[in-house]
């Protein structure tokens, strides 16, 4: 190691600033010591730079990296895997930066960052992060520039401009290519995070849990609907049914012993006698909409009854509503037509009218006897519904987020005693006594309602539009949708959750909610979630469907020539508007940076009333000012020696040492002329 | 080797008071390898000033007096038949010197100067289908009295454009004429005068003016003086190309003789008037004087986009 | 095999001639210029891939996003690398002799165009590379020394201009023939006889003040000269160092023939000349040379001294 390498202290800085930024999203994820650690590092790299201490040797460096791959594996449990690897890699990364020995060490530091920067998109894919990812990218070229302008009299600024430049033109020609390369399915399956947080309804339901979903003003999804917007009753946007009751939690549940092409059928598998019945019984669509999903590492999706779908991997369920075959890992997005069937197309199976009549055997002992009673009384199914629904509306029951927490037997002591809960106490209670009747019902669970944004024309359906409510079989018409809410709180279905809760004299969770209701917030609002719509759609969302969509419209069809020939065309044509550009503005030459400080100076004179011409030399300045000003004329001379040696005389000295000389002369002559009077020249 | 070229402007004004501008110019102009043109009105010193600089130079001169009944073969030479030999050779004229006085060019007639002329601008002389060339170096001092006396032909403005420089002395200062009034015959002085430089030296710093650094800059100056003249409309016409080469080279000599290796703005706008004043013809009138001010005060020195 | 190889550079010297002549002025432009990707270019595509791997498993439409911007970074680099060769203009200028065995110098100047230049590597096959940045519109001079390997005028061979300016990328390059020579003197040899005619006696033992025939004037004192020459007097009177010159007559000068060193090889004679001529010159005595085709009149002083440097070295078609 006969000499180091040194970065050009005009790259260094942003180097080290590029090098900080790309690891700093990293950081905010990581395990503490990390964020202790890396900063350090990098101090320690900045004092290298300063002279103040020197780059580690190599058992330190070894050590450090032996420590750090020990905390990741303490702190992860494993090396393998996107966070534990990523974490790795930032912390080998910022390491890296204190062995930068050679000029190829640089290199590395600077593809690595590329590199780790690429990373944050595994865990943050919002606009606002690709905009910053954008900016340090910017950094991490101007670094690259700077590292390959070895003089030293490069400026730093030079560097960043022309980083950014590059990272500029080059979007134009990203663009094309983000439309046009063709879009594969993976190539090996890779599950990004097994023990991720799950987000959105769950499949189970205890009281208590869907009214703390609803504090989240989290976008859960967004629909875009080709033609009409169905009005607020009508958005019931079902997820998923709970079929099974323990007392306490409602569950998804399907019997052991039926096959799952009895209740899910996916695409590309045989026909079963039930969803046969269902398609043959389709007739128009009732409504024609796309939804844009957010993550939620589950696998159901949600639509408006009855759905169906031709996404790939996208199945139909019995209980009419939409499955993946996987978990929804990344924004998803799928077609949808939802029918309406206005008699029962689809039979009732044994098991399934056992599953959804089951009780618990003990508990809740008075309310199976009052629904038993009402039902004698009530002569029929449909009746002994409408009068429980009756009973919700009129009896003094309490919409709110923050029910009391009920005794053992839930559905008895929220009946009878506490008469406030959320929609899954309502919607639990009018199962259970539906059961209790011995009438066949089920849990819906999913979202209610969706706020329309004017701008993009789509609903917005977030975390706190979350829902339950109740479908029933009735024998004429099928499975029919009760909602027992809204016989509580007609509002909370026409108007929604906060309306719905200031009725009953409470507010949805402080600030957010107050925020809500402030106009220009929510104009606001509905602007950056337009924003979100469309980087959901367009960006995230891009994937080989809606391209496929988007070329056949562009290209009217899709074959591999027409996508070469159109790379070829456009990326060509992108690439030549830059060239041309870059052409055009080179062709007349800049003000090269003494020029331009001339400028300044001349300026500076004339505002100061200094009598000068167009063809004032620079000697002809200084002349000028030792009449007006006599005390700068000293300033003024040293200024245009320079200036001189800059423009004038053969290259020589050191031009950025000359350029702070020429600032500074024009700052201290700027002061000098301030504080003193004008003298006339004579003659002027 | 500057010292010695000033040593040389200190000895001419010795002998020609109070024009030492003047006599830095004419310096500056056979540094320049320019031929030089004198104008002023006659008794004004003009033959005296190109003595002094043939002699401070230690030049091999001489002198014509131009006159309307010369005619070309006495400046150029003549082939004449030698009967002893039974051959002809040349006889050649006063042009085969290394500093030619042509006082008072404009008495010549067009034919005659016209001969002069190309002979400055070949450095050779072709006789009889025989081609000579002028020693080195060549220098064509010339005087001429303002056109409007009586009995001149005015040089056409291609030939004007031939000189480098035209400069003109002016009337002496009063203090200059009781120094004159008081002292000896200035001419007699000149042609006493000890040589100060001797032609090895001349020449050495004709070579140095080409060596002067004209950076990029500076040359951008002088072609956007060029440009000026032709597309201002101040000129009928603009200056020629080989006005803006003569331009950069009299600023080269004149920095050189301020003793700097590199030409700044100021040294294009002292040779400036000298250089093209004769060669630019004012479309509003006024003299040639006011339009090259004017061109050098509606050009900004430093390029401002 | 090597035959082969031989052929194929000879071919490839042969295309180069004819695509890029020998000028002493030389503008680069697409008809000169070579560009090609860097290892570290591959390793840059080589990531973007990785990443279009990644976004494509992942089925994250942002890291296909940034690799694609890499790769566009790099076609633009392309672009921007090449702009930077674009345009330069290199002029053949001035040379610095040097002994053979030594080193000389050539100077090139490299002049910009209407944008910056920057980083550009100047060098000579063999020989140290210099860097240079040019501003716009300015003119940089550049000294590359080259190897002097034989009397006389010394080919450099092609002059190479490279860079990877702005991101090391791409490197792109040019090799220009600028029909430079740098001049290689002769390799002073020690010892014999000095090869002279005339003077007083042979042996060059000559009266130590030079030419007090004619005093010729004064020039200003340069280190070196003989202190008995200086014009004390005028120093005396505040005139400063100056030095008295003579001229001396040619007769009774010390002549160094080519002739007088029979019985050697030429490149011998030539050194030996060369030698002596620097130690007369630093005696500070005049001397004349007389060459096969050359003659120099006797002089002394620096610029004399390289006139008969000069004169050596290209002397016999040198």
């Amino acid at each position: 190691m006969a000499r180091l390498y040194q970065v050009p202290h005009h790259a260094f800085m942003w180097l080290l600033l590029a090098v900080l930024m790309a690891t700093l999203p990293h950081l905010m994820r990581a395990p503490g010591w990390m964020m202790v650690v890396v900063p350090v590092l990098l101090c320690w790299r900045f004092l290298v730079q300063r002279g103040r201490l020197r780059m580690p040797g190599k058992i330190i460096r070894a050590t450090l990296m032996v420590v750090a791959v020990l905390a990741t594996l303490y702190s992860y449990g494993t090396l393998l895997g996107p966070e534990a690897g990523v974490a790795l890699l930032v912390v080998a990364f910022a390491l890296k930066t204190l062995e930068m020995f050679r000029l190829r060490d640089a290199y590395v530091v600077i593809i690595l960052a590329c590199f780790v920067l690429a990373t944050t998109f595994l865990f943050n894919r919002d606009p606002l992060t690709t905009v910053y990812v954008g900016v340090v990218l910017v950094l991490v070229m101007a670094a690259l520039v700077g590292i390959n302008h070895a003089q030293s009299g490069a400026s730093s600024w030079g560097h960043l401009r022309l980083g950014g430049a590059l990272v500029l033109q080059a979007l134009p020609l990203m663009m094309v290519l983000f439309v046009l390369v063709p879009r594969f399915p993976p190539l090996w399956n890779m599950q990004l995070n097994p023990e991720r947080a799950r987000t959105g309804m769950s499949d189970s339901m205890a009281p208590g849990e869907i009214s703390n979903l609803s504090r989240s003003a989290e976008p859960a999804f967004r629909v875009e609907f080709e033609g009409e917007v169905p009005p607020p009753a009508l958005r019931y946007w079902r997820g998923l049914t709970y079929s099974w009751f323990d007392g306490r939690r409602w569950s998804q549940a399907a019997p052991q012993h039926t096959a799952r092409l009895e209740y899910v059928r996916f695409p590309d598998e045989a026909t079963p006698p039930w969803y046969a019945s269902l398609l043959s019984a389709r007739g128009e669509p009732e409504w024609r909409y796309r939804v844009i999903m957010e993550r939620t590492g589950r696998q159901w999706l949600y639509a408006l009854s009855v759905p169906f779908t031709d996404k790939s991997g996208v199945g139909v369920a019995r209980d009419k509503r939409l499955v993946s075959r996987f978990e929804i890992d990344s924004t998803f997005d799928y077609r949808v037509e939802s029918y309406r069937f206005p008699v029962a197309v689809e039979g009732l199976e044994e098991w399934e009218r056992q599953l959804n009549v089951s009780l618990p055997s003990s508990g809740n002992l008075r309310t199976r006897r009052l629904a038993e009673q009402w039902h004698q009384e009530a002569g029929s199914d449909r009746a002994f519904i409408d009068r429980l629904l009756r009973w919700f509306n009129e009896e003094p029951f309490f919409y709110t987020l923050e029910p009391p927490l009920l005794a053992e037997d839930t559905v008895d002591d929220f009946i009878f005693r506490s008469r406030r809960g959320f929609c899954e106490h309502y919607s639990s209670a009018f199962a259970f006594m539906l059961r209790a009747a011995g009438i066949p019902a089920r849990i819906v669970a999913g979202y209610q309602g969706g706020e329309l944004n004017r701008l993009g024309n789509h609903l917005m359906v977030r975390q706190y539009d979350a829902h339950v409510w109740v479908e029933a079989w009735l024998p004429a018409q099928g499975w029919v949708e009760f909602d027992p809410t809204a016989a509580v709180a007609p509002s909370r279905v026409e108007f929604g959750l906060d309306q719905a809760l200031s009725d009953f004299g409470e507010q949805a969770g402080g600030f957010g909610a107050n925020l809500r209701r402030n106009p220009l917030f929510s104009r606001l609002s509905h602007m950056t979630d337009y924003m979100d719509f469309v980087w959901s759609k367009w960006v995230l969302g891009y994937n080989q469907d809606s391209q496929f969509e988007i070329l056949s419209r562009l290209l009217g069809q899709v074959n591999p020539q027409r996508i070469a020939v159109a790379l070829v065309l456009a990326g060509g044509g992108v690439v030549l508007l830059v060239l041309g550009w870059v052409l055009w503005r080179s062709r007349t030459p800049g003000l090269s940076w003494w020029q331009k400080e001339h400028g300044r100076m001349l300026r500076l004179l004339n505002n100061r009333g200094v009598p000068l011409t167009q063809g004032t030399s620079p000697q002809g300045m200084v002349d000028a000012v030792a009449v007006s000003y006599p005390s700068a004329a000293r300033l003024l001379q040293d200024w245009q020696r320079c200036y001189e040696h800059m423009a004038y005389r053969r290259p020589g000295q050191d031009p950025e040492l000359l350029r702070r000389q020429l600032v500074l002369l024009r700052r201290k002559a700027a002061v000098a002329m301030r504080g003193a009077p004008r003298l006339m020249d004579k003659e002027a | 080797m500057a010292v010695a070229i000033v040593r040389a402007v200190e000895a001419v004004s010795s002998v020609v008071l109070g024009k030492e501008e003047q006599i830095r110019l004419a310096v500056a102009c056979m540094i320049a390898r320019g031929h030089l043109l004198i104008e002023d009105l006659p008794g004004m010193g003009k033959t005296t000033l190109a003595h002094a600089l043939a002699k401070v130079f230690s030049l091999d001169y001489r002198r014509v007096q131009f006159t309307s009944d010369m005619l070309p073969a006495d400046i150029l030479g003549v082939s004449v038949f030698d009967p002893e030999r039974r051959e002809f050779h040349l006889r050649q004229g006063p042009v085969f010197t290394q500093l030619l006085l042509a006082d008072e060019i404009n008495r010549a007639t067009p034919k005659t100067q016209g001969a002069l002329l190309e002979a400055m601008e070949e450095r050779q002389v072709t006789l009889d289908g025989e081609t000579r060339t002028l020693p080195e170096p060549f220098f064509v001092i010339a005087t001429q009295n303002p056109i409007t006396q009586a009995g001149t032909f005015p040089l056409p403005e291609s030939q004007l454009d031939r000189f480098l420089m035209r400069i003109s002395l002016g009337y002496p200062s009063a203090e200059t004429e009781r120094e004159l009034l008081a002292g000896s015959d200035r001419r007699d002085q000149a042609l006493s005068m000890k040589p100060v430089l001797g032609v090895a030296e001349l020449m050495q710093s004709m070579a140095q003016v080409e060596k002067v650094h004209a950076s990029p800059d500076l040359i951008d100056y002088i072609q956007r003086l060029m440009a000026h003249s032709r597309n201002s409309g101040l000129f009928t016409a603009g200056l020629s190309p080989r006005a803006g080469l003569g331009l950069l080279r009299a600023a080269r000599a004149w920095a050189l003789l301020a003793g700097n290796d590199y030409v700044t703005p100021e040294d294009v706008q002292v040779v400036l008037g000298p250089v093209t004043a004769h060669r630019l013809q004012g479309s509003a009138g006024g003299g040639p004087e006011s339009s090259t001010r004017q061109l050098l005060e509606s050009v900004p020195v430093v390029r401002r986009h | 095999m090597k035959a082969l190889r031989r052929r194929i550079r000879s071919l490839y010297q042969r295309w180069l001639q004819h695509r890029i002549p020998p000028s002493r002025r030389v503008q680069l432009g697409q008809r000169n210029i070579f560009i090609f990707p860097t290892g570290y270019g591959f390793l840059f595509l080589l990531i973007a891939a990785l990443l279009f791997v990644a976004g494509i498993n992942y089925e994250n439409n942002l890291l296909l996003g940034f690799s694609f911007l890499l790769v566009s970074i790099f076609l633009m680099a392309i672009l921007h690398t090449f702009r930077n060769l674009a345009g330069v203009v290199l002029i053949a200028g001035d040379l610095r002799p040097g002994f053979v065995g030594a080193r000389g110098a050539l100077e090139v100047r490299v002049q910009g165009g209407s944008y910056p230049h920057r980083s550009l590597t100047l060098h000579w096959p063999g020989s140290p590379a210099e860097d240079v940045s040019v501003e716009p519109g300015r003119e940089e001079s550049v000294w590359l020394s080259v190897n002097l390997t034989r009397r006389g005028r010394e080919h450099p061979g092609r002059l190479r201009i490279d860079s990877r300016y702005p991101l090391g990328l791409l490197r792109t390059w040019s090799m220009i023939d600028l029909d430079s020579r740098c001049i290689a003197w002769p390799k002073p040899l020690p010892g014999g006889e000095c090869p002279g005619t005339g003077g007083d006696d042979d042996s060059g033992r000559q009266a130590q003040d030079q030419g007090s025939e004619d005093f010729d004037g004064l020039r200003n004192y340069v280190a070196g000269d003989s202190l008995r020459s200086v014009d004390w007097k005028s120093y005396a009177r505040g005139r400063g160092l100056n030095t008295k010159q003579f001229t001396d007559p040619a007769e009774g000068r010390l002549w160094l023939t080519w002739e007088s060193l029979t019985g050697h090889d030429p490149e011998i004679r030539y050194s030996k000349l060369c030698y002596w001529v620097l130690e007369l010159d630093r005696e500070h005595r005049p001397y004349g040379l007389i060459l096969p085709d050359s003659q120099l009149d006797p002089a002394s002083g620096a610029a004399h001294r390289e006139r008969a440097l000069e004169l050596l070295a290209l002397s016999g078609g040198g």
